[in-house]
């Protein structure tokens, strides 16, 4: 059986506690109640006497004892007057209210008389207790019983009947018996009361106490116990609402503390263990690949040189050592790759870029069947880049698009289409926050879960006292945010850091869309980025992003007409060891892509349609991006273009990766495949 | 001239090792080939050799160990390590062991021969090598 909970105890201890202390009161206040009640009646029995006393006096005095009778006779039958009877000197009834006992010795032990004859000597004055006594008649109930010793008065001693000498101290005894059954009923009347709101108070009590408890204590506690168990079994986004200002309050907040820290401690295990792998297989892959290519190079470059006569062998002998030294580098950047070596950025004519990378895989797509279209821009200037690396992605891209051409139920064979430009970005849309920070310096980014591919931000939205996680989307403009929770839309709601649960709403800024309060984080180098409170709102706000604004691109296409890739493997793309080419495949193809492309400060995006084709978008930055400084810093205020975020297929915004290895980005919306 | 050597390489690699006698040999040099370091230490060729080149992953004793007893046996004598895993720590970790150079694979002729006379030229005991 499980045992007692904790609130069942403390409802138990406090139930017990109440009972002994309302138990004890009670028994106190009846007996004061019971002890005025009978003093009451006894003052009263006592005015009685008295009244009886000095009513029949007279008569006495002038010994009319008829009319003395007549008096105990009728006083005697009044409602709760048990009995009136008077006795004389030799304890013999002279007077009663009960005819049959006239003339009837009473014991002067009796009880009625016990008082003043217990110790064998008559008293003349008594108190009223001392005159009082209660007892139980035949039929059992209680009689208050009253005497008043009648003492000998001059005008006793001095009537005409001569009845009593003048030696006699007390000529006789008045014995006037009120029933308490009506004051008994009475008192066991109160008792029950009394009982019932001790029942009652001990009940409200302890549903009051159950209640609270309930509230205060046993919820809370299941919460903590039920995200404890989440923790266990490995869910560390779990976040227990945590409002109340009290110990269980602070416990809560202590937890997710904990989970968070425990969270970003796994994220880092997690990154650092893949990291660790790809470097172990590079090492391997190097150390491997690179003794036969000695050989080669040695051998090609050798050659070359002794075939001075011979041109047709000395250039293939060029492109032997061209290729060779290709590899070297392509091994090179996988040991870059793996130890987060920024390129070589020197002025790069990407044009010529696609045209070496074209010649390298002619062959092989020849063998395919796949045919390379080029549609190169003739205004592209240089960019800032790594030419080896560069060339390592549109080969890379080249070859996956001839792959996914080749295999799957699409007709062996087609063309693919390479194109570049020179294009305009503005960073409404496609800006990509590459890392946020809460004001206490908390990280926020979260690789975990990516929207359409890109690590999003992590926040908590409370409204009311529910909170829920909410994943901001990374990209400036675009609000693909996602949430644990369902909020109704138009509700202004508060954001905190999820792991120091600081709040992140900005200070004296309205939304430029809706005036409702704005929240932001931290952007390195590049300032805070902003989005409104209210949920539904696409208001938001990166003015350094804006006051450097568009900025020039060159940017290549690659497009196939091949089998397209499924909403599964988008997701996984770019993570290293991730192939849809089972054994052919190594899985660092697109990792190191995403690699090369995140040192160079650029983006990668990818549309996919099944069955019709796939388009990689890449783009390299023309200049490396610094915030312009002065007026962005000056706060100026920049007007914000509708940004209207649509459900969650982002289409073509791009990816700017810098946590390696994995985002994809892309949608799988029917209407625009490449084709 | 047969005991007389000028380079002593030593790689378990016959294609790496092949390739440098290949280059070395054209242009002068007389090459000496072992493919582990424990041959290379007892060889004679070690005490009358004016360059090793050595690689760093070797089958048994290690090229870093194979570094430091033959430093100790001649500490004048230029020695370059090769190696296919070439990180800018490894080169630190070599260099303070007290290799001349180091020397990534992979390379092509004219810069294995340009790094074998830069070394051989700033040698103490820097001979002169025959045409052929």
């Amino acid at each position: 059986m499980k045992p007692p909970g904790i609130g069942t105890l403390a409802i138990l201890g406090v139930a017990v506690v109440t009972a002994a202390v309302i138990g004890v009161m009670s028994v106190i206040i009846l007996r004061a109640h019971q002890g005025a009640f009978i003093a009451q009646l006894t003052r009263s029995a006592d005015q009685l006497s008295e009244t009886i006393a000095s009513t029949t006096h007279h008569d006495m005095l002038e010994n009319r004892r008829d009319a003395v009778h007549r008096e105990i006779v009728t006083i005697g039958r009044q409602q709760g007057i048990e009995r009136v009877r008077l006795f004389n000197g030799t304890g013999t009834v002279m007077f009663s209210s009960d005819e049959a006992e006239i003339g009837r010795a009473v014991d002067k032990r009796a009880e009625a008389c016990y008082a003043c004859h217990a110790a064998g000597r008559p008293l003349e004055r008594l108190s009223i207790h001392a005159r009082s006594r209660i007892y139980r008649a035949a039929d059992g109930h209680r009689v208050l019983g009253m005497i008043r010793p009648i003492a000998n008065q001059p005008g006793c001693w001095s009537a005409d009947c001569h009845a009593h000498s003048r030696g006699e101290s007390v000529l006789g005894v008045l014995d006037v018996n009120l029933s308490l059954a009506e004051a008994d009923r009475q008192i066991a009347r109160d008792q029950r009361n009394l009982i019932l709101l001790a029942v009652l108070a001990i009940a409200a009590s302890s549903t009051l106490l159950w209640w609270l408890s309930r509230q205060l204590i046993l919820r809370p506690v299941a919460m903590l116990i039920a995200s404890t168990r989440r923790v266990a079994q490995g869910d560390l986004s779990t976040a227990v609402p945590a409002t109340a200002r009290h110990e269980l309050g602070d416990l809560a907040r202590a937890f997710n503390h904990m989970t968070s820290r425990l969270n970003e401690a796994q994220r880092q295990l997690a990154q650092a263990d893949k990291l660790a792998s790809v470097g172990r297989l590079a090492a391997g892959v190097a150390h491997e690949i690179n003794n036969p290519l000695t050989g080669v190079l040695t051998y090609a470059s050798f050659l070359e040189k002794r075939a001075e006569h011979d041109s047709e062998t000395r250039a293939d002998l060029a492109v032997i050592v061209r290729e060779t030294k290709r590899c070297r580098e392509i091994v090179r950047g996988l040991l870059d790759f793996a130890r987060q070596t920024p390129p070589r950025r020197l002025p790069t004519d990407l044009n010529e870029v696609v045209r070496r990378a074209r010649t390298i895989v002619t062959n092989q797509l020849a063998l395919a069947h796949v045919g390379v279209e080029l549609e190169l821009a003739a205004d592209l200037q240089p960019v800032p880049a790594d030419a080896n690396q560069i060339q390592q992605v549109v080969v890379n891209l080249l070859l996956n698009a001839a792959d996914a051409m080749a295999g799957g139920d699409t007709p062996a064979g087609g063309s693919i289409r390479v194109r570049t430009s020179a294009v305009a970005v503005p960073p409404r849309g496609h800006a990509t926050i590459r890392s946020a920070t809460c004001p206490k310096g908390c990280d926020l980014l979260d690789s975990h879960v990516r929207l359409a591919g890109v690590p999003a931000i992590r926040v908590i939205r409370r409204v009311m006292d529910r909170e829920s996680v909410v994943h901001l989307d990374p990209v400036y403009g675009r609000a693909n945010h996602r949430a644990s929770e369902a909020c109704d839309e138009g509700v202004v709601a508060a954001y905190l850091c999820p792991a120091c649960r600081t709040r992140l709403e900005v200070p004296e800024r309205r939304c430029g869309e809706c005036g409702a309060p704005v929240f932001g984080v931290q952007v390195a180098r590049f300032g805070p980025a902003e989005w409104c409170t209210r949920k539904g709102c696409p208001g938001s706000r990166w003015e350094v992003l804006d006051a450097i604004g568009p900025q020039p691109y060159a940017q290549i296409k690659v497009e196939d007409t091949g089998r397209g890739i499924t909403v599964e493997e988008m997701d996984r793309l770019f993570e290293p060891f991730f192939t849809t080419k089972g054994a052919r495949g190594t899985g660092l193809g697109l990792a190191v892509t995403w690699g090369i492309v995140e040192g160079h400060d650029g983006s990668i995006a990818v549309e996919s349609e099944l069955g019709r084709g796939t388009r990689f978008t890449l783009r390299i930055p023309c200049q490396v991006l610094e915030p312009s400084g002065t007026e962005a810093r000056a706060g100026r205020s920049v007007p914000m273009p509708d940004a209207r975020g649509e459900s969650v297929s982002g289409r073509t915004a791009p990816i700017a990766p810098r946590t390696p290895p994995h985002p994809a980005e892309g949608s799988q919306d029917g209407s625009r495949g490449a084709s | 001239m047969k005991d007389r050597c000028d380079v002593l390489v030593v790689d378990d690699e016959p294609v790496v090792s092949d390739a440098i006698r290949l280059v070395l040999g054209h242009a002068g040099f007389e090459v000496t080939v072992v493919f582990d370091a424990e041959t290379a230490l007892t060889h004679p060729a070690l005490d009358g050799c004016r360059l090793v080149i050595c690689d760093l992953m070797l089958p048994g004793l290690s090229g870093f160990d194979a570094l430091k007893s033959m430093r100790r046996r001649r500490p004048e004598l230029p020695i370059v390590m090769a190696t296919g895993y070439a990180t800018p720590e490894q080169e630190e970790l070599v260099l303070a062991a007290g290799a001349t150079a180091f020397l990534p694979k992979p390379f092509d002729d004219s810069e294995l021969l340009t790094l074998v006379r830069h070394v051989l030229s700033r040698a103490p005991a820097a001979g002169e090598e025959r045409k052929p």
